[in-house]
């Protein structure tokens, strides 16, 4: 079935993957993502601690910060592994993005590195209504304005965020309990809050970063988290595929395997070629870290395969269970869910097929 | 007869659509209006329900001696078309579409003159059994058994998927009479059993929208009046067969994709995604696709219109009806953009549109009615006569 090869020389990755096994035994992600959904939270706290334990918080996180320090591969490798075991907690968007972020910035990150890496939530507030960049107003130290799409928002200690002082951007910290901000959440489909966080006149820590440094950091950091996802995403491709090659397989009508049919078998064949497709996009694009400009091309290129595949393969997957496909207690819907969830975060794909473009033709 | 009865029949199409419009226009309640919900239980439009009742439009093709409108298809086209033009709720509707159209061409004089004035006061609520975890596209290998013990059946047996059957009180059951029958097709029979009765346990299915839709229905030893089988016992599979009839059209009615779409065209004039040359492409694609939906749903009426009679190939609509109100939602999804991460509504100027509910309701119907793979086969068998080896 379909995997991210990559090169394994020390073995690292097959650590990872094992590591996201063995919490998948043990946390169950199917049943941790109705209990988070029925409980309304924006994630689960015991999962997240498991993965802030076992080092994935950090895992990108320079060393030189307390972080493991790891690169493009790795990160794919456990992002894949995460997506095949259905463990939906915000990790692209709570572990990689914070920590690109201010690994990519030359100031004094250490006491934020040391809570992300403990487990605290820190989320990037940097997003209008639609998901555009939108920078709040800063002014005498002190934060004005609104942010959207935040994951972690009812859970978080800090909040790290994208201002606009002076007609420059800056990047500042604030405190999740500070007077003047408020969180408003709305149900996601893949069963975490989305938040709406509201600031008047709070107050920001130091300035972290100024000018073309901000910029150039959520540059990395979109990127990175892009990287995540799309690996993610290759990973619910291929699981949701086995799944169904497990079920019609095993389910009989007339007699037969469902599977059995040409035409149930044509469509797995192809969904079988669209996870392939999308792991190999990944692949490609983890190999390429080092080569910023190809690298950046290859991201688009594959969030936007495996977006497109795992939305694919997941919708067949629900149709070829059947009215079993349209329970909610059927795993394969979770899977379905999530995938339209990590599909739509940091661009569909149609958008970063255009960015591609746009960047090719540029150059 | 009810005495606000005539002969629709005798009227022009566009007449007796500009009555019914009127009337349901003026009656059905704005707060059911285009609800999101695609299947309401019946204390939801308990209060719709009677006023048709008392109207005598409730049941569009029941003769009017039992109460019904007594409308050619030509005329139930008509009613169905404005009925979702008005956006009226959907309601619980298996006794006025299933169990009635049934009873009437099938069941005994005591079973017309006890049951269809029940299913018209609303005393009657009933639901579908025939799928069974076992029995779903293979409908004929149901298993679930009826054993004749003396003026009584005794059933034991799962039905699973029963839509609405928490909110119902009766039950039109498919049940195995004979084990030993050469074509499993040969043993079926159809019972009308009450759901109140001793030894049935209902149990509601989370559907992937999270509502309570369809149902297991569980049936230990339940006993039902031998008076209650309709037609001949192991003579239910062409019965079932035969109540589809010109029904079979409104598999493919473009209401739903027709409603898809406007929510699509109100995301999109909201987010101005009709500025994007792309998106109005995409969005052209599917307006036509509609346009000409209603092209080939025409066509097929046609057939009704002039007394005939539908062949194998009204499934096409089904099929193009089904995978366009999918390929509507899918791109719905797209204009939502980062939004497709919510699973609530998403607000649009002063309204809302229901883009993610409307993607997962779209995952039902290529399933259930016969799926799509199995429409295709019989596609491929009886209009293209491809052969099986
Ligand atoms: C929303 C909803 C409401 C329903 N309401 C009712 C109801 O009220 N009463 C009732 O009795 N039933 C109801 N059903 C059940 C419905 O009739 C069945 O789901 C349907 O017959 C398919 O059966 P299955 O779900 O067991 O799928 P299966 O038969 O197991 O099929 C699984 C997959 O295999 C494919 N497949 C099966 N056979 C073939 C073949 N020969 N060639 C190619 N592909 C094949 C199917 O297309 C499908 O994709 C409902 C279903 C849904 C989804």
């Amino acid at each position: 079935m379909p995997i991210i090869l990559l090169d394994d020389p020390d073995s690292t990755l097959a650590m990872l993957r094992d590591s996201v096994a063995t919490l998948g035994a043990r946390a169950d992600g199917a049943a941790t993502f109705r209990r988070r959904r029925a409980a309304a939270v924006d994630l689960d706290p015991e999962t997240w601690a498991s993965m802030a334990a076992a080092g994935w918080a950090g895992l990108v996180l320079p060393e030189a910060a307390g972080g493991m320090g790891l690169g493009a591969a790795e990160l794919v490798a456990l992002a894949e592994a995460l997506g095949r075991a259905l463990l939906t907690e915000p990790f692209s968007t709570l572990a990689v993005f914070p920590s690109v972020l201010l690994g990519a910035l030359d100031a004094d990150i250490d006491a934020l590195a040391e809570a992300l890496i403990g487990g605290a939530v820190l989320p990037v507030l940097w997003q209008g209504l639609r998901g555009e960049v939108r920078p709040l107003a800063l002014a005498d130290g002190r934060l004005t304005g609104e942010a959207h799409l935040v994951p972690g928002a009812q859970s978080a200690q800090v909040f790290l965020v994208l201002a606009e002082e002076a007609g420059e951007p800056v990047l500042v910290s604030v405190e999740a309990a500070s007077a003047g901000l408020r969180v408003h959440s709305r149900p996601g489909i893949d069963g975490a809050t989305l938040g709406s966080v509201v600031l008047h006149d709070a107050v920001a820590g130091p300035v972290l970063a100024r000018g073309a440094a901000v910029t150039d950091a959520f540059d990395q950091a979109i990127r990175m988290t892009r990287l995540a996802l799309a690996a993610e995403l290759a990973g619910i491709a291929s699981r949701a595929l086995e799944i169904t090659v497990d079920y019609t397989s095993n389910r009989v009508q007339f007699a037969k395997t469902i599977a059995s049919f040409q035409a149930v078998q044509h469509r797995l064949v192809d969904m079988w070629a669209e996870a392939e497709f999308a792991c190999s996009s990944v692949a490609n694009a983890a190999t390429l870290a080092d080569q910023p400009a190809a690298f950046a091309q290859a991201v688009l290129a594959a969030k936007a395969r495996a977006g497109d595949a795992a939305t694919a393969i997941t919708r067949k997957a629900v149709h070829l269970h059947g009215a079993m496909g349209f329970t909610d207690q059927c795993d394969i819907g979770l899977y379905l869910k999530r995938a339209i969830a990590l599909n739509a975060t940091l661009g569909q794909p149609e958008e970063l097929r255009l960015a591609f473009l746009d960047a090719e033709r540029a150059a | 007869m009810h005495p606000e009865q005539q002969d629709w029949n005798a009227l022009s199409d566009e007449d007796f659509r500009a009555i019914f419009r009127d009337w349901v226009d003026a009656n059905c309640p704005a707060h059911l209006r285009f609800m999101r919900k695609q299947r309401p239980v019946f204390d939801e439009v308990a209060e719709w329900y009677h006023a048709l009742a008392r109207k005598g439009w409730l049941s569009p093709v029941w003769p009017q001696e039992w109460g019904g409108m007594g409308l050619n298809a030509a005329k139930h086209i008509v009613y169905v078309e404005e009925w979702a033009r008005l956006g009226c709720p959907r309601i619980p509707d298996h006794g006025i579409g299933l169990t009635g159209p049934l009873l009437i061409e099938f069941g005994t004089p005591e079973q017309k003159d006890f049951f269809l004035p029940r299913i018209l006061s609303g005393e009657h609520v009933w639901c579908q059994g025939y799928s069974e975890p076992n029995a779903g596209s293979d409908l004929a290998s149901l298993r679930t058994s009826a054993v004749r013990e003396g003026d009584e059946f005794v059933i034991n047996g799962q039905k699973i998927w029963t839509t609405l059957a928490h909110c119902a009180n009766w039950i039109l059951l498919l049940a195995r009479t004979d084990k030993d029958a050469p074509k499993p097709q040969n043993g079926i029979t159809v019972l009308l059993v009450d759901l109140t009765s001793p030894g049935v346990v209902v149990r509601p299915i989370p559907n992937l929208r999270e509502e309570a839709d369809f149902c297991e229905v569980f049936l230990d030893d339940v006993r039902v009046p031998a008076k209650n089988v309709v037609g001949q016992v192991n003579g239910g599979w062409a019965l079932a067969k035969a109540v589809l009839g010109h029904e079979r059209i409104f598999l493919g009615a473009p209401s739903r994709p027709e409603y898809a779409l406007t929510r699509l065209e109100m995301l999109a004039e909201d987010r101005g995604a009709f500025d994007d040359p792309a998106f109005r492409s995409r969005y052209a694609k599917l307006r036509l696709d509609l346009y000409d939906l209603g092209s080939a749903f025409e066509r097929f009426a046609k057939v009704l219109r002039e007394g005939g009679t539908l062949g194998a190939d009204v499934s096409v609509l089904k099929l193009f009806c089904s995978e366009l109100y999918q390929r509507i939602t899918e791109e719905t999804l797209a204009v939502a953009g980062e939004e497709a991460r919510f699973y609530d509504d998403l607000p649009v100027g002063s309204g809302h549109v229901d883009a993610m509910n409307l993607f997962l309701d779209a995952r039902a119907p290529a399933i259930f009615g016969g799926s799509n793979e199995i429409q295709r086969n019989i596609l491929s068998k009886a209009v293209l006569g491809l052969p099986s080896r």
